[in-house]
């Protein structure tokens, strides 16, 4: 009781001496500046709302993981051997997952993969697919002249997917090796592809391992590929969540992207409530797929929160956003298992390719590192990212890569970044800007509640909406010099001093081989479409109609028949088109 | 306006989009001689039945619209479409986006498309809709659907210019029929319960079914009242014999009604008064010693513009050259 | 606010990619330029590019490519309006566009090139420029 007392009178001290501070030093200030409000913020011990650091904060890997995930990650624990072995990690990959990639037709692409693999640059498939794949059209429909195999490798049969594979056999086999597919609306078909070529194979499908994309909603507020109305998209999503779970339980069943939304102009707010608002759709669509929180849960995953230069709010954001979703996990799904709570992704924070600048492009290099610091000081490997030269468009170059790898592990090895968990905690200014970021991304969180949800709010367009908006505030704020981006709207010079470094760009993939790859791949699926049996690609897509009219089933083994059966990708899609219908861009 | 109005006319009759769209351009700017391509389009047309679709934001109505052309140009038909959204009151601009829902219709050779800004233009929204409908009409349409957003004046005001309208409303709105704009329900010749494929589309219909019973005795005829989901398709054929039946209807009752000629001159009468009036007021003296006096206190905006009334229409010579003269 | 002439421009994303931002900012820049922006939003081909050009009679089409394809799709662009003896309408390219390929594009017939961190102030200032010249 005494010690209440004391306590009290102390921070009652605190409050007086903060406005003596505020209205003697600060405010004075402010005045003779002719500003409006202070440039700088100061906390004290009664400015964090006391926050209660068992409940709010906590150890590494214990809940509320505000903290972090574990007390230290897998790369931690092999620092050490990775620097003596001198470990270099690929562009997109991470773990046992090879770089991500994909280029022209999949015989090209799975040369490519064989000639990387006998350079001893192995890794399970990261695969990035063309654009026609990515809306569910074939490479000779009308849509998608001059972008087959363009920005990643087409996928039209099953055929054309097992032509891929043919680089993974032996000891790179599916039951060895994850497989990661960078695919959202036609994702089901993917991972039917996938379980059908186990099956073919003779591997059990709990053996396979691997990380499907998966994330229709964010293509709907941020990155436009998306085929069915947003209710049926979620449709197939419940089925691949039911369909993994109960048959694939190694898969994960998906990656929520944050990232995306933030490249397309959301707030760091909108990021962080967006995407646990469509985690949320997403464990909803689970359970109502019948099965139990904790059985899936674990299996869904994210993709970086994150893309902005603000380093004690991106930090901030991190710490919220792992105390935000262990919370609602427990709370509103009453998870008991701690993986469903925790906020699994690849990479966290980061400034995203939307800091980068095209003016002065060395300048990104230091951007990038500012990024890195804020990763490594909110639980997470201190990654640069992007290489400088990432607006130039042209490919990252072998300068700009290994300047990037090279400012990683200087920030691992030689500044120890990483060397302490969750440094900023217990700080009076972090805790309170963490409990801000939280506070503002729960109340656009009830906004979209009330509106009925992630769903709902992407079928009225309102998420959408307000990323636009928030993109051209953002525009509007360069351009009258609210905001300052050096080089670009500020400090620029009358005669630009031009530092570079010299680049050399090597082509990724053969370009010949790109430039022809549409044309041969169309020849390829007429002789495919000529050699097949048309009677039971009937039976199979008829079936599956059936299955898509009713709500109630689940689609996954019907599309693994229609893919066993010779259906091409546009082929069940346009079933799939006629039964749920298209889905409609949004109006501004 | 290099070429002469004629071949202009015939080339946008056969089939040439860049005249049409051109000519279009140059009535809706008020460019010079564009009451001489009125005056010479105006017997062109006059055959095509002219649909309003209008209906809150989010009622589906560029969806449908499209969907009704495409099924219009399947059974052979020729298809205008007019699609207005509101400028900016403050900088003028607009950003116009129904074509975004009407993709698959947008390369038709039958179809043509135009997205109209309601340009804040004083009462004269409705004349420019009938000039840009007449246009169409001229080119050879069969039907011309006029899509606007029923929330402003404006947009009821556009409604004005066709021969029957269709009120989009669609379930989850909260409020039901409360939200349905009053002066719209009283306009509409046909009721589409859009979106039915969403909870609440049957309460919706029977709300309004009941509704039109209440006012079917004050109404000549009771409108029609169709449920509709462009994802199922659900209701789309009933949607289409009512909308068959109103371009019957026109072929049966082609020409102008004497009520809506007598409302067209006042309307064109209205808006080139009102253009005469800006013009010659902009740079005026006399308004800037009104303006002057009325700061000083010494008389107020009520005398003031009267006088200069009485003043404007002693020099009457500009309105009676049909604004030809006016760039 | 009467002006009775209003400066239009088509605003649309060629191909299948879906990256909207800088069409949209752009979008709503411009018409907070006082300009009658047509937005025709994701996966136009270039022929309904070229037929809303001509249905909405713009002065300006500003495609927005990010997918790495704009060379050919620009050109195609540009090829259907003279085929439609619409030439005169200037074309404007913004997206991720490498230094070498600004020049080929002009080459072509675009008139500017806008790469990230352009003003929409720059853009609205080279279609005055443009209209001036009409």
């Amino acid at each position: 009781m005494k010690q209440d007392e004391a306590m009290g009178k102390k921070e009652e001290e605190i409050d007086r001496s903060y406005r003596e501070w505020e209205e003697g030093v600060v405010k004075p200030r402010i005045r003779k500046f002719d500003l409006k409000t202070s440039p700088t913020r100061f906390y004290t011990p009664r400015r964090d709302n006391g926050h209660g650091f068992l409940e709010k904060v906590g150890f590494p890997g214990q809940y509320p993981f505000t903290a972090g995930n574990q007390p230290f990650e897998y790369w931690q624990a092999f620092a050490r051997d990775a620097a003596r072995l001198g470990y270099r990690p690929d562009w997109g990959g991470s773990g046992r997952v090879g770089k991500y990639g994909g280029f022209g037709t999949p015989a090209d692409y799975r040369d490519y993969l064989l000639k990387m693999h006998s350079m001893g640059r192995k890794g399970g498939p990261n695969i990035a697919f063309d654009l026609p794949t990515q809306c569910g059209y074939d490479s000779d429909s009308q849509y998608c002249a001059g972008e087959v195999g363009r920005v990643g490798v087409a996928i039209d049969t099953l055929e054309d997917f097992g032509i891929i594979y043919e680089a993974y056999t032996g000891e790179m086999d599916i039951d060895r090796v994850p497989s990661n597919f960078t695919i959202n609306a036609p994702a089901a078909v993917i991972i039917a592809m996938y379980a059908v070529l186990a099956k073919k194979r003779g591997i059990p499908l709990e053996r396979l391992e691997g990380t499907p994309q998966n994330d229709i909603l964010k293509e709907f507020i941020a990155r436009g590929t998306y085929i069915f109305p947003p209710g049926p998209s979620m449709r197939l999503f419940r089925d691949t969540c039911v369909f993994c779970t109960r048959s694939m339980p190694s898969l994960n069943i998906n990656s929520i992207g944050g990232y995306h939304m933030r490249e397309a102009g959301a707030s760091r707010i909108q990021d962080l409530a967006f995407s646990l608002a469509n985690g949320i759709a997403y464990v909803e669509a689970g359970l109502s797929g019948g099965l139990l929180v904790d059985e899936f849960a674990p299996k869904i995953t994210f993709n970086a929160f994150g893309g902005s230069m603000e380093f004690y709010n991106e930090i901030a954001l991190q710490r919220a956003a792992r105390r935000m979703w262990a919370g609602i996990m427990k709370e509103r799904f009453s998870a008991k298992n701690k993986r469903s709570m925790q906020i699994r992704q690849p990479i966290t924070a980061h400034i995203g390719c939307i800091s980068t600048t095209l003016n002065r492009p060395l300048n990104n290099l230091v951007r990038a590192v500012i990024g890195g610091m804020a990763a490594g000081m909110s639980g997470s490997i201190p990654g640069a990212f992007p290489p400088f030269d990432e607006p130039l468009g042209l490919g990252h170059s072998q300068e700009a890569v290994q300047l990037q790898i090279d400012a990683t592990r200087i920030m691992i090895y030689e500044a120890k970044v990483a060397d302490v968990c969750d440094p900023w905690a217990g700080s009076y200014f972090m805790e309170n800007l963490t409990d801000e970021t939280e506070e503002q991304a729960l109340s656009e969180l009830r906004k979209i509640d009330n509106m009925g949800g992630a769903v709902a709010a992407v079928e009225n367009g309102y998420m959408a909406k307000a990323i636009a908006r928030s993109a051209y505030e953002r525009q509007k704020a360069i351009e009258n010099q609210e905001e300052f981006i050096v080089g670009v709207n500020s400090f620029t010079e009358e005669n630009e001093i031009e530092v570079m470094v010299n680049r050399v760009v090597e082509d990724t993939y053969d370009q010949e081989l790109l430039q022809t790859a549409e044309q041969r791949q169309i020849r390829n699926l007429k002789a495919f479409k000529r050699k097949r049996s048309q009677r039971s690609l009937a039976r199979a897509l008829r079936d599956m109609k059936a299955k898509a009219l009713d709500d109630h089933a689940n689609l996954m083994p019907s599309l693994c028949d229609c893919v066993e059966s010779s259906a091409t990708l546009q082929e069940i899609c346009d079933v799939l088109r006629e039964v749920f219908g298209e889905a409609q861009p949004v109006k501004l | 306006m290099g070429r002469s109005i004629k071949d202009m006319i015939a080339d946008m009759r056969s089939g040439d989009q860049r005249s049409l769209a051109r000519m279009i351009t140059a009535v809706e700017n008020r460019t010079q001689g564009w009451v001489d391509i009125m005056k010479a389009v105006y017997p062109l047309a006059g055959s095509a039945c002219v649909m309003g679709i209008t209906g809150s934001p989010g009622a589906g109505k560029s969806t449908l619209t499209n969907r009704i052309a495409k099924d219009l140009v399947e059974a052979g038909m020729k298809v205008g479409i007019i699609a207005v959204d509101p400028s900016s009151p403050f900088t003028g601009g607009a950003l116009l986006g129904d074509r975004l829902r009407m993709r698959d219709i947008c390369t038709l050779d039958h179809v043509f498309i135009r997205s109209m800004a309601t340009r804040g233009v004083l009462g004269g929204l409705c004349q420019a809709a009938r000039d840009v409908t007449r246009i169409l009409d001229a080119s050879g349409k069969d039907v011309v659907l006029i899509e606007t957003v029923g929330v402003g004046q404006d947009e009821i005001e556009v409604v004005r210019a066709s021969d029957f309208v269709v009120l989009v409303t669609f379930p989850g709105q909260g409020d039901g029929i409360q939200v349905i704009k009053a002066g719209t329900m009283e306009i509409a010749d046909l009721f589409v319960v859009n979106k039915a494929d969403r909870d609440g589309a049957d309460e919706l219909l029977s709300e309004i079914c009941a509704m039109l019973e209440l006012s079917c005795s004050v109404r000549g005829e009771i409108p029609g009242v169709v449920k509709t989901s462009c994802i199922t398709s659900e209701g789309i054929d009933d949607l289409m014999k009512l909308i068959y039946g109103f371009v019957a209807r026109k072929r049966k009752e082609p020409g102008p009604a004497g009520e809506h000629v007598r409302e067209e001159i006042l309307d064109l009468m209205e808006r080139e008064i009102f253009r005469t009036v800006r013009k010659s007021f902009l740079n005026n003296d006399a308004l800037a010693r009104g303006i002057d006096r009325i700061v000083k206190g010494k008389t107020d905006p009520y005398s003031v513009s009267f006088e200069l009334i009485q003043a404007f229409l002693m020099q009457d010579e500009d309105i009676s050259r049909g604004g030809t003269r006016h760039g | 606010m009467e002006q009775e002439s209003r400066v239009r421009i088509l605003i649309a994303k060629p191909g299948l990619d879906g990256h909207e931002r800088g069409a949209r900012v752009v979008a709503f820049g411009l018409r907070d330029e006082g300009f009658e922006v047509i937005y025709t939003g994701l996966r136009q081909t270039p022929e309904q590019i070229v037929r809303s050009a001509i249905q909405e009679d713009v002065s300006v089409i500003g495609l927005s490519i990010l997918s790495g394809a704009h060379i050919s799709l620009s050109r195609k662009v540009l090829d259907g309006l003279r085929e439609n003896n619409a030439g005169d309408i200037m074309v404007l390219v913004g997206g991720i566009i490498p230094d070498k390929d600004i020049e080929a594009l002009k080459g072509i017939g675009v008139a500017e090139v806008f790469t990230s961190g352009s003003r929409i102030k720059d853009i609205a200032g080279v279609i005055r420029q443009h209209m001036k010249s009409q």
